[in-house]
């Protein structure tokens, strides 16, 4: 006995089913809807342009520095081209982006960057700085001030600083050690081009809009089986595969296309990445629909299944907030089964990456996406067989 | 002779160390109507959950319309209409739309939905959402979609719990009359009045065992003490006498009474399916 009925006609029915039931969910709408505009707003909002400007302390004035700097050399018989050197190393106008604010002592220096009205952070000088430079000293000691929430790079900078101004005087390096140069995953040395706030956040709206998604699928899926309206469906012909199916298409599906609306919204798509983009997202969305059918399947009522959600979705939206914060991502980070698919958006979205640059990570994420797929499936079809 | 449309030989299945169903063996025809009767937990449901292939057996099997349940039983699916004690229908849609949608995974194109709404008495309210409905108009609505394929099977779990007597009549009317058009009904039910009318046959389950199946006249004649009960005046009260049918002298015992000044009315009895089952089982049907 054979059913007049396809697979592909059941699999078709289901999914209109999905859709009808998707889009009578005025709360799945409503938040939906909200979600797309937020994002797309907050996209907007965001400045598009880097403040490059450093505002930086100095002790002594650095006029009071250069001029006896000046009677120092002169005293040892400095040539005119020394002193030339000397007058060109005038800190405050060798580098761009720094305004300088110059203290009379030390301790005054000290007390601003506590403070931290006008300045964060700042460099005290011995007077004797450019003597002991040029004459090559011992122990040229330079203290570096910085306020706990200056991040490390600016105060790397500013060591550089520092050693650009030595080396300016005496012509060669002082000997300050800098920490060993770090690999920023999520970002590259991007002096004079660097990223606004507006165009790092673009791979996290993607996430934002996969996240929402995934709570809207788990709450379809958990209706479905607390109602039992999913029984009904398996005394037909349609099998539990066939509702599966319809379920994984849906979801990821759904979020596939809300993801391509916001990005494309943001203008983040481009002749050269629309299929790379297009790649990452279609992993991104399978990976979600793993966790909302994991999580659909789990509660026993509707809060039980929010419970499951959050427990499921929180820790897959932690690296997004690495791209925010500029440095290495941390190992446990990177461990994440969405971090590979959030590097690979980042790379494509705000470094312009191509297919060699992003192919290991875009591996990795689909390998992350089956594991969470197929548990989502497993999970879901136990759950369906209980009923 | 007609090939039976249900067969269930030596059915058994268990959750875990509770053994639900035991050795449950019976056949349905087409054009019959078997009413499972047993109390809440008597294994009614499980044995329909194995029976439309929710539920693979754990011993026994059965056959649907000749064809053995395995696993992958949506032939036989195609065939079933199965109307479940839970009112698992889609809130979020129309009438039409639960019903077009159930008939959609049967590969029906054109189900004639309003006419089964119109039968059940729901065709202005077709396209209201179900959850806007009342518990009768939902059990109507389970009722519907169990008949969108015309199924040759139907399995019908409690399908006029809890409903007002109005309602439940027209539900029993339309059971019989898909019978009427040869379709093989399984009922189950608690309740005993509603199995006496609809049933051809019935089951009495419980603990997961048939204890009796035979038709309801048979299981009373069989079971049941057919009785006359006279009612007397007796000053200002009133008398009442149960005689057996059938005992010796019983013939004579009604004359006499129905002969007295003081006769009242006179009333012949007969067992009721709740009186035998709870003498073969020692418990209720509630």
């Amino acid at each position: 006995m054979k059913p007049a009925v396809s697979r592909l006609d059941i699999i078709g029915a289901l999914l209109k089913k999905e859709l009808i039931a998707y889009s009578r969910n005025r709360l799945y709408l409503f938040l939906t809807l909200l979600t797309l505009v937020l994002v797309v707003v907050m996209f907007w909002v965001m400045p598009d342009t880097v403040d490059e400007t450093i505002t930086l302390a100095v002790s002594p004035p650095v006029e009071t520095i250069l001029a006896e700097g000046r009677e120092a050399l002169l005293a040892m018989g400095a040539s005119e081209e020394q002193l030339a050197a000397l007058t060109e190393a005038n800190i405050a106008e060798a580098q761009d982006g720094v305004i300088l604010l110059e203290f009379e002592t030390e301790a005054a220096l000290v007390e601003a960057i506590e403070a931290q009205e006008d300045v964060s952070i700042g460099i005290a000088f011995p007077e004797t700085f450019v003597r002991d430079v040029a004459t090559g000293a011992d122990g040229v000691s330079v203290t570096i001030y910085s306020a706990a929430a200056i991040p490390d790079e600016l105060q790397r900078a500013v060591k550089s600083f520092v050693r650009e101004a030595a080396y300016q005087i005496a012509g060669k390096p002082l000997p300050i050690t800098l920490p060993a140069a770090e690999t920023i995953v999520l970002g590259e040395d991007r002096v004079g081009e660097q990223i606004s706030i507006r165009d790092k956040i673009v791979p996290m709206l993607a996430f934002m809009m996969l996240l929402m998604e995934a709570f809207s699928m788990a709450s379809l899926i958990s209706v479905e089986m607390l109602r039992r309206t999913v029984t009904a469906v398996l005394v037909t012909p349609a099998r539990i595969a066939d509702v599966l199916i319809a379920k994984a298409t849906f979801s990821t599906g759904l979020a596939f296309a809300q993801v391509a609306i916001v990005l494309g919204l943001v203008g983040a798509f481009t002749a050269e990445n629309w299929w790379l983009l297009m790649m990452a997202i279609v992993i991104g969305a399978m990976t979600f629909t793993g966790v909302a059918m994991i999580a659909g399947a789990g509660g026993k009522d509707f809060l039980g299944q929010m419970f499951y959600t959050m427990m499921l979705t929180v820790p897959l939206i932690i690296p997004t907030f690495s791209v925010l914060f500029p440095g290495t991502a941390a190992l446990w980070i990177q461990v994440i089964p969405t971090y590979p698919v959030l590097s690979a958006l980042v790379d494509i979205t705000v470094y312009q990456a191509g297919w060699t640059d992003v192919w290991g990570s875009l591996a990795l994420g689909t390998g992350w996406a089956a594991v969470l797929f197929l548990a989502g499936w497993f999970v879901l079809s136990r759950k369906v067989r209980s009923l | 002779m007609t090939s039976p449309a249900i067969k269930a030989e030596n059915l058994s299945y268990s959750y875990g160390e509770i053994e639900a169903v035991r050795d449950v063996s019976f056949e349905v025809l087409p054009g019959e109507i078997l009413g499972f009767l047993g109390p809440n937990g008597a294994g009614k449901s499980t044995t329909i959950k194995m029976l439309t292939g929710l539920l693979p057996p754990k011993g026994g099997h059965a056959e649907i319309l000749g064809e053995r349940l395995g696993r992958d039983n949506s032939g036989i699916q195609a065939q079933i209409g199965v109307c479940f004690e839970e009112k698992n229908l889609y809130l979020d849609m129309s009438a039409i739309e639960n019903l077009d949608f159930h008939a959609s995974l049967f590969g029906i194109k054109n189900p004639g939905s309003m006419d089964i709404l119109r039968r059940m008495g729901l065709a202005d309210r077709a396209k209201d959402r179900v959850e806007s409905f009342s518990k009768g108009m939902r059990q109507r609505m389970m009722i519907a979609r169990a008949f969108i394929n015309k199924p040759k099977v139907l399995f019908l779990d409690e399908p006029t719990s809890a409903l007002d007597p109005v309602t439940s009549a027209q539900i029993r009317e339309t059971i019989k009359a898909e019978a009427g058009r040869g379709a093989a009904v399984l009922l189950t039910t608690h309740d005993m009045f509603e199995a006496d009318q609809l049933s051809d046959r019935v089951a009495f389950i419980n603990e997961g065992k048939i204890v009796a199946l035979d038709s309801a006249e048979n299981l009373k004649l069989e079971h049941g003490q057919r009785s006359v009960r006279i009612r007397l005046r007796n000053g200002d009260g009133v008398r009442e006498e149960h005689i057996p049918l059938g005992d010796d002298g019983s013939a004579a015992k009604i004359a006499e009474l129905a002969s007295s000044p003081d006769l009242m009315t006179i009333h012949t009895e007969e067992a009721t399916l709740e009186a035998i089952f709870i003498k073969l089982t020692g418990r209720g049907l509630a």
